[in-house]
């Protein structure tokens, strides 16, 4: 495994699209955080402040604020796994790998270190967050209390990767994928949520993305509507690890059968 | 001699099309086998199968007498179609990946770009490069770690004549020093100038493998002509050695015969039946003539 992560490192360290990506990734996901202080904690009236009680950046709630907020923003590392995968098609460097002796299994190990990977920063990048606006926002004391809600979004940031992957594997054009991707996760899973709640109930709640939503309200909008699901969270949690071994084991199965 | 690569029975189908129906035949080591058909007779899906870019409907094949497997693919050098490499990245460096995956030292780098003549844009990234270039650079990462098998599918496309007999050169010393070569090509100049065996596939069939002349029989013939062409075919025909006459050019008669003729004497024999020879010369039947008439029938 060592030896497919330091090809993987060969073949973007000189890669000027990735560092863009990861700057942006990185961006996107600690700059929402001054903006949405600013919209609902700098700006509020005191009165109302005292009326939704603990601000969004104290301690505890500062660790749901920021893992609700950044599950909106991490979807760039999907896009740019899509990029790195769609990449190999375009240049059929997936078939010179495997040529040049890599088992078919090692070119999926290589892009599953990828999405393991941009998991883990986008996870290190969210813990960096609460601990940057926890401490500079914040007045309360540290705490680890929520501290299960960057474990969630972790697990969503997980099951979108794994869905990019799937997407750019069975695509393989990169604009295609892209637009195929943003479209599911912008509107597409958003429409079949609501069709599949209003024909066969709270199930629509467990669709890939959705599942995590459920289990990452966003505070203040929480305490007005409800927005966390019905099910136990266990249901949630239970969904997005299926979903993991589902298009893991699809994106296997694809690559291991198919002609390439 | 041992085999490198023996493939038994060996079919695939795309859709409609039967890409390789039932194909079997042993590659033997040290020889520059090369794989002959015309467009579409599926020699690059049978490397590709090989290479395990494509899956065998029905066969099996061993890789020097072993199952095959990603470690024996990275002792072997491939260049199959066109050469892919990371656009953004240049010759240097993407052979910096080609060795990491064959876990080669990066050491033999130079040496392979400077076999190429790379080294002077060994730098430059591989988007610039002219058709020419990135066929050179793919036949470098073929020779990375000096694999004693290469797999090369077309090597001479997009080179000019000067790099088609480079590659031709560098064949000739890589079979010299007993490596084994695998070539498909079409340019049946090639093939004639440097294997010494061939396998020859058609519509996905195999129409015959084994040494180039035993394969592709080329008898020597002679081409005779005189005034009365006519005359000459009907007058040939009773001479005791005669076996046929090959369709040829017009006026002039190409003549096997079951035996060795002397032309001196052919000539002494057509004057004495009343018949004066105006052409006579003793020629080899070329491989593309042989290879026409195996492929046609």
């Amino acid at each position: 495994m060592l030896q497919i992560i330091k090809i993987e490192w060969l073949k973007v360290k000189n890669y000027r699209t990735f560092w863009v990506f990861i700057a942006l990734g990185l961006l996107a996901m600690l700059a929402p955080n001054f903006i949405i202080h600013d919209i609902f904690v700098k700006n509020i009236p005191q009165e109302a402040q005292k009326l939704l009680g603990q601000s969004m950046y104290d301690y505890p709630l500062v660790w749901q604020t920021v893992a609700s907020v950044n599950s909106y923003t991490s979807g760039i590392f999907s896009l740019l796994l899509i990029t790195l995968v769609s990449n190999e098609f375009n240049y059929r460097t997936h078939r010179q790998n495997i040529i040049d002796g890599w088992d078919r299994k090692d070119f999926v190990l290589s892009k599953l270190f990828w999405v393991v990977s941009l998991a883990l920063l986008a996870l290190i990048t969210s813990l960096v967050a609460v601990i940057i606006f926890g401490s500079i926002y914040g007045k309360s004391p540290f705490s680890m209390e929520n501290s299960r809600f960057l474990c969630y979004y972790f697990l969503q940031v997980l099951v979108s990767l794994c869905l990019a992957l799937l997407v750019s594997m069975l695509i393989k054009r990169t604009g295609l994928a892209i637009i195929l991707f943003l479209g599911y996760i912008m509107f597409i899973e958003q429409i079949l949520v609501s069709v599949v709640k209003r024909f066969f109930g709270d199930v629509g709640g467990l669709l890939p993305l959705q599942a995590g939503d459920e289990l990452l309200p966003f505070p203040m909008v929480e305490k007005l509507v409800k927005f966390s699901g019905p099910y136990d969270t266990t249901v949630y949690l239970a969904a997005l690890a299926a979903y993991v071994i589902l298009f893991v084991w699809l994106v296997f199965r694809r690559m291991l059968r198919t002609d390439l | 001699m041992s085999t490198i690569l023996s493939l038994n029975n060996i079919s695939k189908r795309y859709s409609s099309v039967q890409a390789l129906d039932g194909v079997s035949f042993d590659i033997p080591a040290g020889s520059v086998f090369g794989i002959l058909g015309p467009n579409g007779s599926g020699k690059t899906t049978l490397l590709g199968i090989v290479t395990d870019v494509l899956k065998a409907d029905a066969g099996t094949f061993t890789v020097m007498d072993e199952t095959p497997s990603a470690a024996q693919r990275r002792k072997i050098g491939t260049l199959l179609e066109t050469p892919n490499f990371y656009h953004y990245l240049s010759a240097y460096k993407n052979l910096q990946i080609v060795a990491n995956i064959k876990q080669q030292s990066e050491a033999d780098i130079p040496r392979v770009l400077e076999l190429a003549g790379l080294t002077a844009r060994q730098h430059s990234a591989f988007k610039t490069y002219s058709l020419g270039m990135k066929q050179r650079l793919a036949i470098a990462s073929a020779m990375l770690g000096n694999p004693e098998v290469l797999i090369l599918d077309e090597p001479a496309n997009g080179l000019d004549p000067v790099g088609i007999a480079e590659v031709r050169t560098l064949i000739r010393q890589l079979a010299q020093a007993g490596k084994t070569i695998i070539m498909a090509s079409h340019l049946l100049d090639e093939v004639e100038k440097v294997c010494t065996h061939v396998a020859i596939l058609r519509k996905g069939k195999l129409l015959g493998s084994g040494p180039v002349n035993a394969v592709l029989s080329r008898d020597n013939f002679i081409e005779i002509g005189s005034a009365d062409t006519q005359a000459l075919a009907q007058l040939i025909r009773k001479h005791p050695a005669f076996a046929q006459v090959l369709p040829g050019q017009e006026g002039i008669l190409q003549v096997t015969f079951t035996q060795a003729i002397d032309p001196a004497a052919l000539n002494n024999w057509c004057a004495q039946q009343g018949l004066w020879l105006s052409h006579l010369q003793m020629s080899r039947k070329s491989l593309e003539t042989a290879f026409l008439e195996l492929t046609n029938n």
